[in-house]
């Protein structure tokens, strides 16, 4: 009864995940650094200590802070992330331009 | 030429704290209030054992993080970092606009 729970806890939840937008900014951010190892424990520890925060609150944290607020939060972070690479992408072009020069 | 591998090199080469620190911040902020901590509750609620749904969920999104690890190393060196970095920024600012769209659409 516990395993099977165990289990399809394990399934669902690993299911819900893939191609989410959490693991695609862990890949992002996999890709970016060279530091996997730090990226790893990084966001695991995250993502754990984000559902240790739902069962504890018996509820998401939407309960306390408004999720407006959260989804706000989350698309600024994303934002921010996305226009750094963007920018970094052109810059470090010119660098290997200037270097053919 | 040399000097500029050794900038890069070093632009790379952040602090172990400092990019667990970012990536700690930046996966906790995308992962509150999302579908997997609304799928946990649910499973919490339904079973009435909820450190058995805590510690099965926690290793489920252990292992997703395992998976996002890989791929993004595998990517990176599979594409020219500028390549990765363009195609992720855009992945990024899509995710980002397609928050945005969420939130006008169920709070406006």
């Amino acid at each position: 009864m516990i395993l099977s729970l165990l289990l399809s806890t394990f399934i669902t939840v690993f299911i819900a995940e893939l191609g989410d937008k959490t693991q695609l900014a862990t890949l992002t951010i996999s890709g970016t650094s060279n530091k996997p190892l730090a990226v790893f424990l990084g966001s695991s520890s995250a993502l754990v200590f984000a559902s240790l925060l739902g069962a504890l609150t018996g509820g998401s944290i939407s309960s306390f802070v408004p999720e407006v607020i959260l989804k706000s939060l989350a698309s600024i972070t994303f934002l921010i992330i996305g226009l750094r690479l963007f920018i970094n992408s052109f810059t470090n072009e010119k660098d290997v331009d200037e270097e053919k020069m | 030429m040399n000097s500029n591998l050794d900038k890069k090199e070093n632009e790379l080469d952040k602090s172990f704290i400092s990019i667990f620190i970012s990536t700690f911040t930046t996966i906790f902020i995308a992962e509150l209030g999302d579908k997997t901590q609304i799928a946990t509750l649910m499973l919490s609620a339904e079973s009435g054992h909820p450190i058995i749904v805590f510690i099965g969920s926690s290793l489920a999104l252990i292992s997703s993080s395992v998976v996002g690890v890989l791929i993004g190393k595998w990517l990176s060196n599979k594409l020219s970092p500028n390549r990765f970095n363009f195609f992720t920024g855009l992945l990024m600012v899509l995710i980002s606009l397609f928050l945005f769209y969420d939130l006008l659409e169920n709070y406006i």
